[in-house]
């Protein structure tokens, strides 16, 4: 039999546990924001409410990113939380150490049936997709934390017990210095989907679990193959299941195979079963180290409401989706800025609380969407009845000679920006802005993430605005977080090159004047007006902020 | 979904179809029924007929009285 060889497991940093000042003080220290939970989405709110200048703590059990034992967990990172990433200052390390794609390849036995390109749609300086370890996101992320010096970061702090407070919540934390307690204005949940902080306040999260069992190889090898996402539904070299092949960085490939519902995970992750399928897959000339096998099982949960008073779940807190499509590690990080500027706002005073539960009227629906678009990839990959196999052999046999059938072809719709439905706060709804590059009126050049990096505060952008409405406008909205910038004209504001990719992506006639979009702090579009005037501007920030419509 | 006869040829189509079945086992039947759906589904391109079709076609189903008893 052959002999596997395994790589030397990652070195992963560990930053150090510092006594905190409550420790051995019997006063209870109240906090704006205190996060549970060292992920990517807690992280990337962290990092977030930092570079807007908002001291969060954050707290997590653990001394070191990843998952001990386990190399890594999340590898796709789509455009949205790379565009969020590069507002953070990290994104240019992500794309130096990850791997960069945009196409993807679905084959039946040894026949490609359906292919996409995500480059197509994309207006953006972020790629659609980059592939990288997660524990590597949260390693970029922990040290952004730490460049910017806001957060407080404790580490080896267990929250043990949370009891919501009329107007905050009281949180007990368990070091090895010993246990303090602490308040907080704002609790935010970023446990994971195991949340103990979720079980213990009796919040439902309707999880249900799949039967479908997956085994990952994380592997080495030196084969040239395209950088892309290849996908089987029934691969010929797994006894006709599906299997997923994908780089990561550090020459480390993710492959992925689909396993029988009876299958002993104990047996189908031992390094020969499993060097047994990767040799099947890569020929008998190609050799490769493994460097983590993993078998699992997913399920799924979603809570009723992600807030609950002082309470804000994100993450795998809020909700659990199958893998395919990279929909559970992006959504957490768009939670995550969804809420940064939100709390960020709220906990300066400049805007109502209502707009906390925007976090919920906006995320809620994402997450529902999410669940539904990944249980059906889930169900096209893994059919529950001799009727569903049926209808699953008939669209592969026909996505092989027709291309109708290869939208049928469903192995993972992958993760997007999802759109927020029309809501008090979203009269028409919203949708993301992609991060366009543009130029000043003089040449310069910048980003819409460049622009949304400076502050908190919402961008007005004006098509070619009179130098009387410019002016009004600046007077009207003067106490409000807004920059009005102008596209184009002469307006006395500060002005960006007319560009006609910028006014179709943001939904307005290239040809016309007096358009305005009203973009959050987020990247998402709250409001178009056709015909902007001051009025009309300072209401459609009053609106997307919770703010009384008479101040 | 337009329930009124709309098929040129009634007994002409449904000869042809008896004859695209014609020899196969039940699984090979399963499986044209199954590629033939989607063809259909995709010239008809219209998701609010497409969804009533189905319905009906499960209600046609659920129309079926079970037998309880032993044919005679």
């Amino acid at each position: 039999m052959e002999n596997f060889a395994f790589a030397p497991a990652y070195e992963l940093p560990v930053w150090p546990f510092t006594p905190p000042p409550e420790l051995g003080s019997a006063q209870v220290v109240r906090h704006p924001v205190v996060i549970v939970g060292a992920g990517p989405s807690g992280l990337t709110l962290a990092c977030d409410l930092a570079q807007r200048g908002v001291r969060a703590v954050l707290l997590d059990e653990d001394d070191t990113v990843g998952v001990r034992g386990a190399s890594s967990r999340g590898i796709c990172y789509a455009q949205k939380s790379l565009e969020i990433f590069e507002r953070l200052g990290i994104c240019e390390r992500i794309a130096a150490k990850g791997v960069t794609w945009s196409f993807g390849r679905t084959f039946s036995g040894n026949e490609e049936v359906y292919n996409f390109n995500l480059q197509a749609t994309s207006v953006s300086t972020q790629p659609p997709f980059i592939n990288l370890q997660q524990f590597y996101i949260e390693w970029f992320l922990v040290e952004r934390i730490l460049e910017l010096g806001v957060t407080d970061l404790r580490w080896k702090s267990r929250v043990t017990r949370v009891e919501p407070l009329a107007d905050g919540v009281r949180i007990d934390v368990e070091t090895p210095a010993g246990s303090y307690t602490i308040e907080a204005d704002h609790l935010i949940d970023a446990t994971g989907a195991n949340s103990p902080i979720r079980t213990q306040l009796g919040v439902a999260s309707h999880a249900s679990r799949s039967t479908d069992r997956w085994c990952i190889s994380d592997v080495r090898f030196e084969k040239p193959l395209p950088t892309e996402r290849w996908t089987w539904v029934d691969a010929p070299f797994n006894e006709g299941r599906g299997v997923w092949q994908h780089l990561m960085a550090d020459g480390v490939w993710r492959i992925d195979y689909q396993m029988p519902e009876d299958c002993d995970p104990a047996e189908i992750s031992r390094p020969e079963v499993a060097g047994a399928r990767l040799r099947e897959q890569l020929g008998p000339d190609v050799a490769f180290e493994f460097v983590w096998i993993g078998p699992y099982g997913y399920r799924d949960h979603l809570l009723e409401r992600f807030r609950h008073g002082r309470v804000c779940f994100i993450g795998d807190a809020a909700h659990v989706v199958s893998p395919f499509g990279a929909r559970g590690g992006n959504t957490g990080i768009q939670d995550a800025a969804n809420l940064g500027w939100k709390l960020a706002l709220v906990t300066q005073g400049k805007a109502g609380d209502a707009l906390l539960d925007s976090y919920d009227a906006e995320r809620r629906p994402a997450a529902q969407e999410n669940l539904t678009v990944t249980s059906r990839s889930a169900r096209f990959l893994a059919p529950r009845s001799p009727a569903e196999h049926t209808l699953r052999r008939a669209v592969v046999a026909l996505a092989k000679r027709h291309t109708f059938a290869r939208a049928l072809v469903n192995t993972g719709r992958m993760s997007v920006a999802n759109d927020y439905p029309a809501a008090p706060l979203l009269p028409e709804g919203a949708r993301t802005v992609q991060n366009l590059p543009l130029r000043w009126a003089d040449g310069r050049q910048t980003t819409l993430m460049q622009l949304l990096a400076e502050g908190t505060q919402c961008l007005g952008l004006w098509f070619a605005p009179t130098r009387a409405q410019a002016q009004a406008a600046c007077d009207a909205t003067a106490a409000l977080p807004l920059r009005l910038l102008a596209v184009g004209g002469d307006s006395g504001l500060p002005t960006l090159q007319a560009d006609e990719t910028l006014a179709r992506h943001l939904g307005l006639d290239p040809g016309a004047t007096g358009g305005f979009v009203l973009v959050r702090p987020d990247a998402y579009r709250a409001a178009v007006l056709a015909q902007a005037t001051p009025d009309t501007i300072t209401a459609a920030v009053r609106t997307a902020l919770a703010l009384p419509s008479s101040p | 979904m337009i329930t009124e006869p709309r098929i040129p040829d009634p007994d002409g189509f449904y000869a042809a179809l008896l004859a695209a079945h014609e020899g196969r086992t039940e699984a090979q039947s399963a499986d044209l029924n199954a590629r033939l759906v989607l063809l259909l589904a995709n010239q008809c391109a219209d998701q609010a007929v497409l969804l009533a079709c189905i319905d009906a076609a499960a209600e046609a189903d659920d129309d079926i009285p079970t037998t309880t008893t032993t044919p005679p």
